[in-house]
């Protein structure tokens, strides 16, 4: 893995965006899923992917992905409330993935289905001769759901070319992992698919890059599927209002304390990489460009009546009515 | 012409597509080497399974039919075959919250060009034959077929492959290789949307698709001895439905029947007739009637099957019922 100076910064900064992007969110529509403490996670694996390969994210961090794949700010936060610029039209929330990205998925609030479409991604890949690999995220919760069991067999005996990656923030609203899963780790689940499976501290940001990337370049060689499962802290509620009956608040203290932003902080200080002055500059930058997209987004118009387009839900076919 | 029977119309059909077209993969259970279930893919394995284009898959169908919605986001044209109509529900979530939606939530950026096929129907596969298409007609951004006869099966097979929306392809299991009729052999497609008058009459509209539409053709002939002429429309498509060839019909006749071999309650028989009672109830000289299944688990005994299924002599009893009032 080769990750110059930029890389790093680059990674550091979309860490600061992403957490930017989850307060102003919070701030402005009082209803969210907070990402805030698992950036590691998602930066990490969505970080210099190629431009031809395919993503099909989790919806917890979904829009951090869409924007590192160049998705405008001001469209993704315009379709978080509902206005018509957004990329959907206020048709869906901008967590259904931009197509002109590479993104798949998202239709609907059922929290496995991007699997099964990211699995068919890879499989399009290698019935159709390409040589694009698919990068599929979820949460630990839903690695307990049908669709993850089906969709990951089936990748494995066909030998497609797509990373599974667990977002494993250890809560499926208030179930604990360890209560819902009958094994350790997601990753302990692999076996049962005859495919790789790897831990990795999803609060470090770089050991998350290496993983997914070795797995990416090893599905993209033709050796199949590999299940990662990156652990990491859901240090908000489920959603905002979440009154989170179900924990203690020394658990989100303590793994506050390892928080993904600060953890790469210290190590790009340490090794001489950030400043404190880049460091300070970039999170002014950050609080700006999310500041201004939010307040062109906010300003701009919710979709008339008019634009229901109720009268759009096929494709025109050449064939039929 | 050359007679042909269903179940060779449609495999000939997708034959002829994965050799026009590249991007067009059929995916499913026993769909390789073993020619699939019913032989609906024989012949197809030998053709394109060296290319990759037949796949194999292990019993899951959520994740068939979700792999493939996928796929088809990403450019392929994917037919995928749940073996049987009592399994489609397994894979209803991607269906229907994935597959229909795709179009109208990505504005047209995206879309999910594919056919699911299954078989269903009374047969010889008597606890594999749920009739479930009700669900999927109530679900905006699918198409829903259901062919009748060998033309039909192939012309709509061929439209629905080249269909850029998710087509829900209904083969019914006893007309499989119970059916021969013609088939030309040069390339025709039968419009999606579209229904045919099967019969013409003067009398009594009935429409009827599939198994039913053949049942009903029985006793169009019989009453046709009484000086009764039953009009038969085919929908062979139920969603979107063709109204205007119905009400172009009744128009005629003033009498309606709607014959389903599925259950009465939240149907299709149900839609239908609703739909003709708010555009049509001008046309209409008597009440619609319908005939359904009954309100029931399928059963399973000859005896019992014969009484489920709607069969000759309770369509008949409709058609005089509505000639009655």
């Amino acid at each position: 893995m080769n990750l110059s100076q930029e890389d790093l910064l680059a990674m550091y900064r979309y860490m600061v965006v992403a957490r930017e992007m989850d307060r102003a969110i919070c701030k402005a529509t009082g209803k969210w899923h907070p990402t805030s403490g698992e950036e590691g996670a998602i930066v990490g694996m969505y970080y210099r992917l190629r431009e031809e390969d395919v993503i099909a994210p989790h919806y917890r961090g979904s829009i951090i992905g869409y924007y590192m794949r160049g998705a405008s700010l001001h469209k993704i936060l315009a379709g978080i409330l509902g206005k018509e610029t957004g990329y959907n039209r206020g048709r869906i929330i901008s967590k259904c993935g931009p197509p002109e990205f590479n993104a798949v998925g998202w239709l609907h609030s059922n929290v496995g289905p991007q699997i099964y479409l990211g699995t068919g991604a890879a499989l399009a890949s290698k019935v159709m001769g390409k040589n694009y690999v698919t990068l599929v995220s979820f949460g630990d919760g839903t690695s307990n759901r049908g669709e993850f069991h089906e969709s990951i067999n089936m990748a494995a005996v066909l030998n497609l070319p797509v990373v599974y990656v667990c977002q494993n923030n250890q809560y499926a609203i208030s179930m604990a992992a360890c209560r819902g899963l009958g094994c350790h780790t997601v990753a302990d689940r692999a076996a049962g698919y005859g495919i790789p499976g790897m831990e990795v501290d999803g609060n470090d940001v770089l050991a998350v890059h290496q993983a997914v990337r070795g797995a990416m370049e090893r599905a993209r060689e033709g050796n199949g599927p590999t299940l990662i499962d990156a652990r990491t802290f859901r240090v908000g509620g489920h959603w905002i209002a979440d009154p989170e009956v179900y924990r203690t608040r020394e658990e989100a203290e303590e793994w506050k304390k390892r928080d993904p932003i600060l953890l790469f902080e210290k190590k790009l200080m340490e090794r001489g990489d950030l400043t404190e002055g880049d460091r300070e500059r970039i999170r002014l930058a950050a609080e700006e460009e999310v500041s201004l997209a939010l307040k062109q987004a906010e300003a701009d118009p919710l979709p008339g009546e008019e634009l229901l387009g109720a009268d759009d839900i096929f494709a025109p076919s050449p064939a039929g009515r | 012409m050359r007679r042909i029977t269903y179940q060779e119309a449609l495999v000939e059909a997708i034959r002829e597509e994965m050799s026009r077209d590249k991007r067009v993969f059929i995916l499913g259970q026993d769909v390789g080497m073993f020619g699939g279930f019913q032989q609906s893919t024989k012949g197809l394995w030998e053709e394109f399974g060296a290319a990759g284009r037949v796949v194999d898959t292990p019993i899951s169908e959520t994740a068939m039919v979700g792999s493939c919605i996928g796929a088809a986001m990403m450019g392929a044209r994917p037919i995928v075959e749940v073996m049987a109509g009592a399994f489609l529900p397994n894979a209803a979530s991607p269906i229907a919250n994935d597959a229909a939606n795709v179009w109208y939530y990505t504005v047209g950026k995206a879309k999910a060009p594919m056919v699911i096929r299954t078989k269903y129907g009374w047969g010889p596969y008597q606890d594999s034959s749920q009739n479930w298409e009700a669900w999927f007609v109530h679900v905006p951004g699918l198409k829903v077929v259901m062919p009748s006869t060998p033309y039909d099966a192939k012309g709509l097979m061929k439209a629905a492959i080249r269909d850029d929306n998710p087509v829900l392809f209904f083969e019914h299991m006893y007309l499989y290789h119970g059916v021969r009729g013609e088939v030309p052999e040069e390339d025709y497609t039968v419009p999606i949307g579209v229904a045919e008058v099967k019969r013409p009459g003067k009398d009594v509209t009935v429409v009827a698709a599939a198994l039913m539409m053949h049942r009903t053709l029985n006793v169009a002939k019989e009453l046709s001895k009484e000086g009764v002429e039953v009009e038969i429309v085919d929908p062979r498509t139920l969603a979107p439905l063709d109204e205007e060839t119905i009400l172009d019909s009744l128009k005629k006749t003033g009498r309606l029947v709607v014959v389903h071999e599925g259950w009465k309650t939240g149907s299709v028989s149900g839609e239908i007739s609703a739909r003709i009672a708010e555009d049509g109830f001008q046309y209409l000289r008597a009440p619609i009637v319908r005939v359904g299944a009954p309100h029931m688990p399928f059963p399973f005994a000859v005896p019992f099957q014969k009484a489920f299924v709607p069969h000759e002599p309770r369509i008949k009893e409709a058609v005089r019922k509505v000639l009655a009032y």
